[in-house]
């Protein structure tokens, strides 16, 4: 199949997917908004009011204000590129190490996949929240360190998944003779079995994003999160969430607004990742 | 369990088991004379013997206690606990009969019959620990001599507690007492409100809910020994000129805290809390904005323009967090400065105030013993908690004058010498505001009672109209 | 057979030994110590205390210990809770931690066989698309969240069930729902998908031309050879399930083990780090070789490698 027919296929295939597609504009717009936050936001995310602690909802502050007068829609909005450039730039790192590693041990095979597998085996045998909390406190509280903890935590996924994909890709070739006509290793990777896996791929990247960003809300729920009110790039969904949490029977503004955000992000990319699955990947492997 | 003595109403040691005690050879020897009639849960006598074997085993470097230091200001009982001497005798404590205990101190302390209140000093029972080795506080095996008695213990989850019918001063009213351990405040506080406890307390009423709570009948809030601050590392820059970490300290509203902390905090400029003696409100920075503004400019900061990048630390916890936020918005709009916020999880908050302290840091401190001398030795020079890193050698003498002062008119005056020297002279610390326990128990008791010093006392409790 | 036991144990010995000694680097590596405190210790006590828990040796004499005293069984004193061993605490907690993972598990089971099925025998319909949307909002709604909701609508506002008070029937509901909801949605939406692929082949297709009712052909055709996947996940997830979740621990009161995932952590209570760890590595190893003993029942063309 022809590389443009294949993409000409693949939009046609997610028209249908309305859910999927809806989705996409969301977080397409959540993700704008978070990014363009300081022309958007109608005020500064840190700051201290003392005058307006825990407001309701009104004109000027259509989320309210939280437990020190800030505006908690400014507030959101800085929020949402945190937890979504921790939710992609997570699964992204995972990606990268993972599919190498996995194309590295599927590909080669033998003694090198048999060693390779084993270490996955650990990865796989360690708790991930533990590991994860340790690694955040060795790595430091900010977006970096909770990006790379994730990150060391979640690649095994794709690595296991890619590995699967090129064992059943390289029969394929097999069967072609790709090898016997004499074509290079790199060729036979990047024109044979990469486009074979890109799929598998994209559909587990798609469901990596929010596990992260839940990852993320865990931690902040523990107090472990992202936290520095000034700071452009201090403040996550999650650590908002938390703030609210207990607030909840009292001033549930400050939790509700917080929580939908995440809950509805996660549940869109979510419904992406199963529109994408149908289309990409119909027989379900995951 | 009770011990030796116990904190009055005026949190003054009073007696318990001990009847009386004798301040002999100037304040360096003490002798404790007991009741005769206090029993064990086992029919046995509590006697001097059983103190003086609680507190070598304290002291036992064996044991490995944390709270050993307590009772340092016995002869030998350093030495004792560094391993220097192995020769438990020679530790000043001693049963002279079985209702007189001697105690021999290094120097004169007031504060140490006071000490006595605190649980680790309360007396074992040698024949038990060693016939159960680490299971001794297991229910079943444990002997106490309190008003109630251990009769369940799951841990991390519930315990239960019954009434001792032979307890030495009358069988408390209640028969049975539940504790639950949770961990979540907003669980216990839907618990309370399910009617599945009877009482709860700060660690079961998240903040927000505390204006609630308030109304509730049988609420009740408590003003604590205990003190929150903000403390400047003195020897890093620029925090090493006394003008900034002055302007810092009159940058601070601190009427905003109980605003921001939905409680009853008592804001104070002052370090010794109020309920103590020398507690004196007068001392102290107070909050003004253009004298700290004019501060900060003499000290080359107009405005705050230039003001290097300085750090707050604080570590996880809600309360710590809304608090550290509100101050850095009020430096912010007072002086212009934006000092960054760093958040850490406990323990690695406690490694970088010894190796990598930040510029400014959040502490607090409670009362071990509720004299002054608890709180303002916390910043002499050879306090091991002072993590200014400033040194004053007037004030340490200062303090030393006033530890060995009996005349508390004196004492007091030597006491609001040295808070202004810490909160108004040199400014190693700026104090932010005392804490405050809300209580709250289900109307058909009484008697329940959280003291100054967040104990729990549970032996007057009784169901209402008895 | 015996071979590949035999294989698998040391292949499993080999795991739990790496997972140690990552760990205990890991946590050594960490900031801060188990003895930290607010009020710090006088160094004479802090000696103490660290000759009792041979904590001033150096580090990898300490490894060495550790290793020795875990062949012979010994977990260690916990540092935390004075007086008690880890064992004991996971003799204490794991039970609670099994049994609500048990319960959670038989919830998310009956929740997403029947979902899956109806899905799958009403493909494309408002059946299928609905429960498929219910799942996935299940994997979407963080536990804090969920849990907290719960005890607000069904403790606080309608007085069902408690809150907090573990062990009572009404106190097991919610944190059972909470933790059993995400593995419910997962399961529904991983069962489904294979019914759909297994409907597609040839010897259901022959199943049906011989006139067998579709009810017959899904549940005793399709469904029994849809089941290697579903066991696949399985094995990991009980192990997950079955040591304990924080959030759910600590939201609703349950004296489990989970918890201690997170406060040994806290407290660098470095022998419960270690002991939770190897639990959770332990448990996970046997349950993914169960998983594959299964397969091998289920399915004699896999050979289990």
């Amino acid at each position: 199949m022809e590389s443009s027919e294949r993409i000409r296929r693949f939009w046609n295939s997610l028209g249908q997917q309305r859910i999927a597609l809806w989705s996409l504009t969301f977080i397409l717009v959540v993700s704008l908004s978070g990014f363009l936050a300081p022309l958007l936001a109608p005020y500064s995310p840190g700051g201290f009011e003392e005058k307006r602690i825990l407001e309701g909802p009104t004109r000027h502050h259509w989320m309210g204000t939280d437990q020190l007068g800030r505006d908690l829609f400014s507030r959101v909005l800085y929020g949402a590129r945190v937890s979504i450039t921790v939710g992609v730039g997570t699964a992204l790192m995972a990606l990268v190490i993972g599919t190498l590693y996995g194309l590295v041990s599927g590909y080669s095979g033998g003694v090198v996949d048999h060693f390779l597998m084993r270490v996955v085996d650990i990865f796989y045998g360690l708790p991930d929240l533990l590991i994860f909390i340790l690694l955040s406190l060795v790595l430091g509280r900010n977006i970096a360190g909770v990006l790379i903890a994730l990150g060391l935590v979640t690649w095994v996924r794709f690595a296991r998944i890619v590995r699967g994909q090129v064992l059943q890709a390289k029969e394929l070739i097999y069967v072609e003779g790709a090898r016997a006509m004499g074509a290079t290793r790199l060729r036979i990777v990047t024109r044979h079995i990469l486009p074979n896996i890109l799929g598998p791929i994209l559909v587990t990247l798609t469901f990596s994003i929010p596990a992260a960003i839940l990852a993320e809300s865990t931690l902040s729920f523990m107090g472990l999160g992202i936290n520095d009110p000034y700071n452009e790039w201090g403040t996550s969904w999650g650590t908002l969430a938390q703030d609210g949490w207990r607030a909840m029977r009292s001033y549930p503004h400050i939790l509700f607004f917080p929580a939908t955000s995440i809950f509805v992000t996660i549940l869109a990319f979510n419904f992406l990742g199963s529109g994408l699955r149908d289309i990409l990947d119909p027989k379900g492997n995951r | 369990m009770v011990g030796l003595t116990e904190f009055d109403k005026n949190l003054r040691p009073a007696p318990v088991i001990a009847k009386s005690w004798d301040i002999l050879d100037g304040g360096k020897r003490i002798l404790f004379h007991l009741r005769e009639d206090v029993t064990w849960t086992d029919g046995k006598k509590v006697t001097a013997k059983d103190f003086e074997y609680s507190w070598k085993r304290l002291l036992n470097p064996k044991t490995a206690s944390e709270y050993a230091y307590i009772l340092f200001d016995i002869v030998n009982a350093e030495d004792y606990n560094q391993g220097k001497i192995t020769d438990a005798a020679l530790v000043g404590v001693r049963a002279q009969d079985d209702f007189a205990l001697e105690v021999h101190l290094k120097h004169p302390a007031a504060y140490f019959v006071a000490l006595t209140t605190f649980e680790v000093t309360y007396p074992q029972r040698q024949d038990i620990i060693e016939k159960f080795g680490t299971r001794w506080t297991a229910p079943g095996h444990i002997v106490s001599n309190g008003p109630f008695i251990l009769s369940s213990w799951k841990h991390e989850n519930e315990i239960q507690l019954k009434a001792n019918p032979n307890f030495f001063l009358s069988k408390p009213a209640i028969d049975r007492v539940e504790m639950f351990m949770v961990d979540e405040k907003t669980t216990a506080l839907a618990m309370y409100e399910q009617g599945q406890l009877d009482f709860i307390d700060n660690d079961s009423i998240p903040i927000f809910e505390k204006p609630r709570m308030a109304k509730l009948p049988g609420f009740k809030a408590v003003p604590q020994l205990r003190g929150y601050y903000y403390g400047f590392v003195t020897d890093r820059k620029p925090f090493h000129d006394v003008r900034v970490r002055k302007a810092f300290s009159m940058a601070i509203d601190r009427s905003v805290f109980p605003k921001i902390l939905h409680g009853a905090e008592r804001p104070t400029s002052s370090w010794i809390p109020p309920g103590m003696l020398a507690h004196n409100p007068k001392i102290g920075l107070t909050y003004n904005p253009p004298e700290a503004r004019r501060l900060l400019r003499e000290a080359g900061y107009p405005e705050g323009k230039g003001f290097p990048q300085v750090t707050l630390a604080y570590n996880t916890l809600e309360d710590h967090k809304t608090v550290a936020e509100a101050v850095q918005g009020m430096w912010k709009r007072n002086l212009g400065v934006l000092v960054r916020l760093d958040n850490q999880e406990w323990k690695v908050y406690l490694k970088k105030l010894k190796t990598d302290p930040p510029h400014v840091y959040r502490s607090g401190w409670g009362a071990d013993y509720p004299d002054p001398d608890n709180f303002m030795k916390l910043f002499s020079s050879l306090s091991g908690n002072n993590d200014t890193r400033w040194k004053n050698p007037q004030y340490d003498r200062l303090l030393d004058l006033a530890s060995k002062e009996f005349d508390e008119r004196k004492r007091k005056q030597l006491y609001d010498e040295a808070q202004r020297i810490l909160c108004e002279i040199d400014v190693p610390i700026m104090p932010l505001f005392t804490t405050t326990e809300y209580t709250v128990l289900n109307p058909r008791f009484t008697g329940l009672e959280v003291n100054s010093m967040a104990r729990l006392i549970l032996r007057d409790v009784k169901p209402k109209g008895n | 057979m015996l071979r590949f036991i035999l294989k698998r144990l040391l292949h499993g010995l080999a795991v739990l030994w790496v997972v140690a000694t990552l760990t205990f680097v890991l946590m050594h590596v960490t900031p801060g110590g188990p003895f930290d405190r607010e009020r710090r210790l006088p160094p004479e006590v802090l000696a103490n205390i660290a000759a009792k828990y041979h904590l001033d040796e150096p580090l990898i004499k300490q490894y060495g210990r550790y290793l020795r005293e875990l062949v012979q069984g010994d977990l260690g004193p916990s540092y935390k809770y004075v007086d008690r061993n880890v064992a004991d605490i996971v003799r204490d907690t794991l039970p609670v931690s099994t049994a609500l993972g048990l319960m959670s598990l038989a919830f998310a089971l009956l929740i997403s066989f029947p979902a899956a099925l109806f899905a799958a025998y009403y493909h494309n319909s408002w059946v299928d698309r609905g429960s498929m949307f219910l799942a996935t909002l299940g994997i979407s709604v963080p536990h804090f969240i969920l849990g907290a909701l719960l005890i607000w609508i069904f403790s606080v506002q309608l007085g069902w069930f408690q809150a907090g008070r573990w062990g009572q029937v009404t106190s097991v509901v919610l944190p059972t729902i909470t933790l059993g909801a995400a593995p419910a949605a997962y399961l529904s939406h991983l069962l489904r998908s294979t019914l759909l692929e297994t409907l597609g082949e040839d010897f259901i297709r022959t199943a049906r031309a011989k006139g067998l009712r579709e009810t017959v052909v899904i549940l005793k055709h399709a469904l029994r050879n849809s089941l290697i996947p579903t066991l696949t996940v399985l094995g990991p997830l009980v192990a997950a399930l079955i040591t304990g979740s924080f959030v759910i621990e600590y939201v609703f009161a349950v004296p489990g083990m989970g918890r201690f995932f997170i406060t040994a952590v806290t407290d660098r209570d470095y022998p419960m780090i270690m002991g939770v760890t190897l639990i959770y590595t332990a448990l996970l190893v046997s349950a993914n070789f169960l998983v594959d003993l299964f397969y091998s029942v289920l399915d004699p063309r896999i050979k289990a490698y």
